[in-house]
Protein backbone atom coordinates (compact mmCIF):
# COMPACT_ATOMS: atom_id res chain seq x y z
CA UNK A 1 0.00 0.00 0.00
CA UNK A 2 2.98 2.68 0.50
CA UNK A 3 4.86 1.48 -2.01
CA UNK A 4 1.72 1.70 -4.25
CA UNK A 5 1.03 5.15 -2.55
CA UNK A 6 4.81 7.01 -3.98
CA UNK A 7 4.97 5.24 -6.78
CA UNK A 8 4.36 8.42 -8.61
CA UNK A 9 7.01 10.11 -6.93
CA UNK A 10 9.95 7.58 -8.09
CA UNK A 11 12.02 9.66 -10.90
CA UNK A 12 10.90 8.46 -14.19
CA UNK A 13 13.43 6.34 -15.84
CA UNK A 14 12.83 4.24 -19.09
CA UNK A 15 15.30 1.37 -19.37
CA UNK A 16 17.63 3.03 -18.25
CA UNK A 17 17.57 6.27 -19.23
CA UNK A 18 16.71 9.40 -17.28
CA UNK A 19 13.87 10.50 -18.95
CA UNK A 20 13.78 12.90 -16.11
CA UNK A 21 15.50 15.43 -18.09
CA UNK A 22 12.97 15.36 -20.60
CA UNK A 23 9.76 15.69 -18.52
CA UNK A 24 11.25 19.17 -16.79
CA UNK A 25 12.11 20.33 -19.94
CA UNK A 26 9.07 20.02 -21.50
CA UNK A 27 7.03 22.83 -19.77
CA UNK A 28 9.21 24.89 -22.13
CA UNK A 29 7.57 23.73 -24.79
CA UNK A 30 4.26 25.31 -24.10
CA UNK A 31 5.94 28.92 -24.43
CA UNK A 32 6.85 29.48 -27.97
CA UNK A 33 9.47 32.18 -28.50
CA UNK A 34 8.46 35.39 -30.28
CA UNK A 35 10.39 35.69 -33.15
CA UNK A 36 8.02 38.37 -35.31
CA UNK A 37 6.89 41.86 -34.79
CA UNK A 38 2.96 40.96 -33.98
CA UNK A 39 3.26 37.49 -33.25
CA UNK A 40 0.45 35.21 -32.76
CA UNK A 41 -2.61 35.15 -30.03
CA UNK A 42 -0.30 32.75 -27.52
CA UNK A 43 2.56 34.37 -27.13
CA UNK A 44 0.72 37.85 -26.92
CA UNK A 45 -1.08 36.78 -24.38
CA UNK A 46 2.20 35.20 -22.51
CA UNK A 47 4.14 38.16 -23.15
CA UNK A 48 0.94 40.34 -21.40
CA UNK A 49 0.70 37.74 -18.60
CA UNK A 50 5.01 38.15 -17.98
CA UNK A 51 4.23 42.22 -18.42
CA UNK A 52 1.27 41.79 -15.77
CA UNK A 53 3.44 39.73 -13.00
CA UNK A 54 6.89 41.81 -13.12
CA UNK A 55 5.55 45.18 -13.10
CA UNK A 56 3.57 43.70 -10.03
CA UNK A 57 6.42 41.96 -8.61
CA UNK A 58 9.38 43.94 -9.19
CA UNK A 59 7.94 47.47 -8.29
CA UNK A 60 9.34 47.39 -4.83
CA UNK A 61 12.72 47.01 -6.11
CA UNK A 62 15.44 49.49 -6.73
CA UNK A 63 17.24 49.80 -9.94
CA UNK A 64 19.60 47.06 -8.71
CA UNK A 65 17.02 45.08 -7.77
CA UNK A 66 15.45 44.96 -11.26
CA UNK A 67 18.67 43.62 -13.13
CA UNK A 68 16.77 40.17 -11.15
CA UNK A 69 13.38 40.84 -13.33
CA UNK A 70 14.76 37.74 -16.27
CA UNK A 71 15.30 35.32 -13.24
CA UNK A 72 12.45 35.67 -11.15
CA UNK A 73 9.81 35.69 -14.23
CA UNK A 74 11.74 32.49 -15.55
CA UNK A 75 11.26 31.31 -12.14
CA UNK A 76 7.30 31.96 -11.75
CA UNK A 77 6.99 30.56 -15.10
CA UNK A 78 8.76 27.32 -14.69
CA UNK A 79 7.36 26.28 -11.31
CA UNK A 80 3.75 27.43 -12.09
CA UNK A 81 3.88 25.43 -15.81
CA UNK A 82 5.59 22.50 -13.68
CA UNK A 83 3.36 22.59 -11.13
CA UNK A 84 -0.05 23.05 -13.52
CA UNK A 85 1.26 20.30 -16.14
CA UNK A 86 1.70 18.11 -12.59
CA UNK A 87 -2.14 17.75 -12.14
CA UNK A 88 -2.71 16.05 -15.39
CA UNK A 89 -3.69 12.30 -14.61
CA UNK A 90 -0.20 9.79 -14.32
CA UNK A 91 2.24 12.47 -15.11
CA UNK A 92 5.27 12.99 -13.11
CA UNK A 93 5.72 16.48 -11.17
CA UNK A 94 9.37 17.85 -11.19
CA UNK A 95 8.43 20.35 -8.33
CA UNK A 96 7.38 17.34 -5.95
CA UNK A 97 11.51 15.97 -5.97
CA UNK A 98 13.01 17.63 -2.37
CA UNK A 99 16.43 17.93 -4.64
CA UNK A 100 15.32 20.14 -7.29
CA UNK A 101 13.27 22.87 -5.06
CA UNK A 102 16.43 22.24 -3.38
CA UNK A 103 18.78 23.20 -6.58
CA UNK A 104 16.39 25.89 -7.23
CA UNK A 105 16.46 27.60 -3.88
CA UNK A 106 19.65 27.13 -2.15
CA UNK A 107 21.22 28.99 -5.36
CA UNK A 108 18.91 32.00 -5.79
CA UNK A 109 19.17 32.29 -1.60
CA UNK A 110 22.97 32.55 -1.62
CA UNK A 111 22.90 34.87 -4.52
CA UNK A 112 20.87 37.13 -2.46
CA UNK A 113 22.53 36.89 0.56
CA UNK A 114 26.15 37.22 -1.73
CA UNK A 115 24.76 40.41 -3.48
CA UNK A 116 23.81 42.06 -0.05
CA UNK A 117 27.33 41.40 1.01
CA UNK A 118 28.97 42.64 -1.56
CA UNK A 119 27.16 45.97 -2.32
CA UNK A 120 25.72 46.72 1.36
CA UNK A 121 28.08 44.26 3.93
CA UNK A 122 27.25 46.44 6.22
CA UNK A 123 23.85 46.70 5.88
CA UNK A 124 23.34 43.65 5.51
CA UNK A 125 25.36 42.44 8.64
CA UNK A 126 22.91 44.66 10.49
CA UNK A 127 20.02 42.57 10.03
CA UNK A 128 21.58 40.13 12.66
CA UNK A 129 20.64 42.83 14.96
CA UNK A 130 17.19 44.47 15.61
CA UNK A 131 16.91 48.03 16.48
CA UNK A 132 16.56 48.15 19.85
CA UNK A 133 17.51 45.36 21.77
CA UNK A 134 18.26 44.82 25.01
CA UNK A 135 22.07 44.32 25.59
CA UNK A 136 21.91 40.77 27.55
CA UNK A 137 19.70 39.61 24.92
CA UNK A 138 22.28 40.58 22.14
CA UNK A 139 24.20 37.15 22.01
CA UNK A 140 21.07 34.62 22.43
CA UNK A 141 19.25 37.23 19.20
CA UNK A 142 22.45 37.13 17.18
CA UNK A 143 22.43 33.40 17.36
CA UNK A 144 18.48 32.87 15.89
CA UNK A 145 18.60 35.67 13.69
CA UNK A 146 21.69 33.34 12.05
CA UNK A 147 19.23 30.26 12.34
CA UNK A 148 16.23 32.22 10.67
CA UNK A 149 18.83 33.21 8.03
CA UNK A 150 20.02 29.97 6.92
CA UNK A 151 17.17 28.32 7.24
CA UNK A 152 15.68 30.41 4.51
CA UNK A 153 16.73 28.26 1.86
CA UNK A 154 15.39 25.31 3.01
CA UNK A 155 12.04 26.74 3.93
CA UNK A 156 11.70 27.40 0.26
CA UNK A 157 12.42 24.09 -0.62
CA UNK A 158 10.51 21.97 1.60
CA UNK A 159 7.81 24.41 1.41
CA UNK A 160 7.12 23.91 -2.55
CA UNK A 161 7.69 20.20 -2.59
CA UNK A 162 5.57 19.30 0.64
CA UNK A 163 2.50 21.16 -0.97
CA UNK A 164 2.59 20.03 -4.23
CA UNK A 165 3.33 16.42 -2.91
CA UNK A 166 0.63 16.23 0.01
CA UNK A 167 -1.93 17.68 -2.84
CA UNK A 168 -0.73 15.31 -5.09
CA UNK A 169 -1.12 12.27 -2.36
CA UNK A 170 -4.92 13.72 -0.95
CA UNK A 171 -5.63 13.37 -4.97
CA UNK A 172 -4.64 10.02 -4.81
CA UNK A 173 -6.06 8.67 -1.49
CA UNK A 174 -9.32 10.44 -2.13
CA UNK A 175 -9.83 8.93 -6.11
CA UNK A 176 -9.00 5.67 -4.85
CA UNK A 177 -11.78 5.91 -2.11
CA UNK A 178 -14.15 7.07 -4.89
CA UNK A 179 -13.54 3.98 -6.93
CA UNK A 180 -13.73 2.07 -3.58
CA UNK A 181 -16.81 3.35 -2.54
CA UNK A 182 -18.75 3.10 -6.01
CA UNK A 183 -19.30 -0.55 -5.65
CA UNK A 184 -20.41 -0.19 -2.22
CA UNK A 185 -22.76 2.68 -1.98
CA UNK A 186 -22.94 4.72 -4.98
CA UNK A 187 -24.32 8.06 -2.83
CA UNK A 188 -21.48 7.70 -0.68
CA UNK A 189 -19.52 7.92 -3.86
CA UNK A 190 -20.95 10.69 -4.80
CA UNK A 191 -19.72 12.61 -2.11
CA UNK A 192 -16.36 11.28 -2.34
CA UNK A 193 -16.47 12.63 -5.59
CA UNK A 194 -17.35 15.72 -4.92
CA UNK A 195 -14.63 16.00 -2.28
CA UNK A 196 -12.26 15.21 -5.38
CA UNK A 197 -13.62 18.05 -7.52
CA UNK A 198 -12.91 20.60 -4.84
CA UNK A 199 -9.62 19.54 -3.99
CA UNK A 200 -8.44 19.55 -7.84
CA UNK A 201 -9.94 23.14 -8.00
CA UNK A 202 -7.40 24.04 -4.84
CA UNK A 203 -4.84 22.12 -6.41
CA UNK A 204 -5.00 24.41 -9.29
CA UNK A 205 -4.78 27.59 -7.10
CA UNK A 206 -1.76 25.71 -4.89
CA UNK A 207 0.12 25.08 -8.23
CA UNK A 208 -0.21 29.07 -9.02
CA UNK A 209 -0.36 30.18 -5.38
CA UNK A 210 2.92 28.16 -4.71
CA UNK A 211 5.10 29.76 -7.54
CA UNK A 212 4.03 33.25 -6.76
CA UNK A 213 4.98 32.83 -2.80
CA UNK A 214 8.41 30.95 -3.83
CA UNK A 215 8.93 34.00 -6.36
CA UNK A 216 7.68 36.30 -3.69
CA UNK A 217 10.16 35.24 -1.71
CA UNK A 218 12.74 35.42 -3.48
CA UNK A 219 11.74 38.91 -4.22
CA UNK A 220 11.67 40.04 -0.97
CA UNK A 221 15.24 38.41 0.45
CA UNK A 222 16.54 40.01 -2.92
CA UNK A 223 14.69 43.21 -1.43
CA UNK A 224 16.41 43.09 2.01
CA UNK A 225 19.57 42.65 -0.15
CA UNK A 226 19.89 45.40 -2.98
CA UNK B 1 9.86 8.25 0.32
CA UNK B 2 11.14 7.75 -3.02
CA UNK B 3 11.83 11.91 -2.54
CA UNK B 4 15.23 10.84 -0.54
CA UNK B 5 17.37 8.55 -2.78
CA UNK B 6 19.97 10.57 -3.49
CA UNK B 7 21.33 8.64 -6.64
CA UNK B 8 19.05 10.65 -8.62
CA UNK B 9 19.33 13.84 -7.32
CA UNK B 10 22.09 14.69 -9.70
CA UNK B 11 20.46 14.49 -13.01
CA UNK B 12 17.23 15.74 -11.63
CA UNK B 13 19.07 18.96 -10.18
CA UNK B 14 21.51 19.41 -13.93
CA UNK B 15 18.02 18.99 -16.00
CA UNK B 16 16.58 21.81 -13.78
CA UNK B 17 19.61 24.01 -13.85
CA UNK B 18 19.77 23.33 -17.68
CA UNK B 19 16.08 24.24 -18.07
CA UNK B 20 15.55 27.26 -15.75
CA UNK B 21 18.60 29.60 -16.53
CA UNK B 22 18.88 28.25 -20.13
CA UNK B 23 15.95 27.77 -21.85
CA UNK B 24 13.46 29.71 -19.76
CA UNK B 25 16.12 32.32 -19.74
CA UNK B 26 16.20 32.55 -23.71
CA UNK B 27 12.63 32.65 -24.17
CA UNK B 28 11.70 35.48 -21.97
CA UNK B 29 14.86 37.84 -23.00
CA UNK B 30 12.91 37.38 -26.18
CA UNK B 31 9.80 39.36 -25.15
CA UNK B 32 9.92 42.33 -26.37
CA UNK B 33 7.93 45.46 -24.75
CA UNK B 34 7.37 48.46 -27.28
CA UNK B 35 7.20 51.86 -25.78
CA UNK B 36 3.89 54.16 -25.92
CA UNK B 37 4.11 55.92 -29.16
CA UNK B 38 5.86 58.98 -29.14
CA UNK B 39 4.51 61.75 -31.27
CA UNK B 40 7.07 63.68 -33.10
CA UNK B 41 7.05 66.88 -35.02
CA UNK B 42 6.54 66.92 -38.69
CA UNK B 43 8.13 69.60 -39.58
CA UNK B 44 11.25 68.66 -41.48
CA UNK B 45 14.48 70.18 -40.50
CA UNK B 46 16.67 72.75 -42.73
CA UNK B 47 17.86 70.84 -45.20
CA UNK B 48 21.83 71.17 -44.64
CA UNK B 49 23.27 72.94 -48.19
CA UNK B 50 26.48 71.09 -49.25
CA UNK B 51 28.63 74.11 -48.37
CA UNK B 52 27.50 74.11 -44.89
CA UNK B 53 28.80 70.73 -44.22
CA UNK B 54 32.42 71.70 -44.16
CA UNK B 55 33.91 74.49 -42.32
CA UNK B 56 35.75 76.64 -44.57
CA UNK B 57 38.26 79.48 -43.27
CA UNK B 58 37.00 81.49 -46.17
CA UNK B 59 33.34 82.00 -44.85
CA UNK B 60 33.78 82.06 -40.95
CA UNK B 61 35.93 84.79 -40.63
CA UNK B 62 33.28 87.17 -42.84
CA UNK B 63 30.84 85.91 -40.22
CA UNK B 64 32.25 86.82 -37.53
CA UNK B 65 30.93 90.07 -35.27
CA UNK B 66 33.39 93.14 -36.25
Amino acid sequence: MNENLFSSFITPVMMGLPIVIVIVMFPSIMFPSPNRLINNRLISIQQWLVQLTSKQMLAIHNQKGQTWALMLMSLILFIGSTNLLGLLPHSFTPTTQLSLNLGMAIPLWAGTVITGFRYKTKASLAHFLPRGTPLPLIPMLIIIETISLFIQPMALAVRLTANITAGHLLIHLIGGATLALMNISAATAMVTFMILILLTILEFAVALIQAYVFTLLVSLYLHDNT
Amino acid sequence: MPQLDTSTWSITILSMIITLFLMFQLKVSKYYFPEDPKPTLAATPKPVTPWEKKWTKIYFPLSLPL
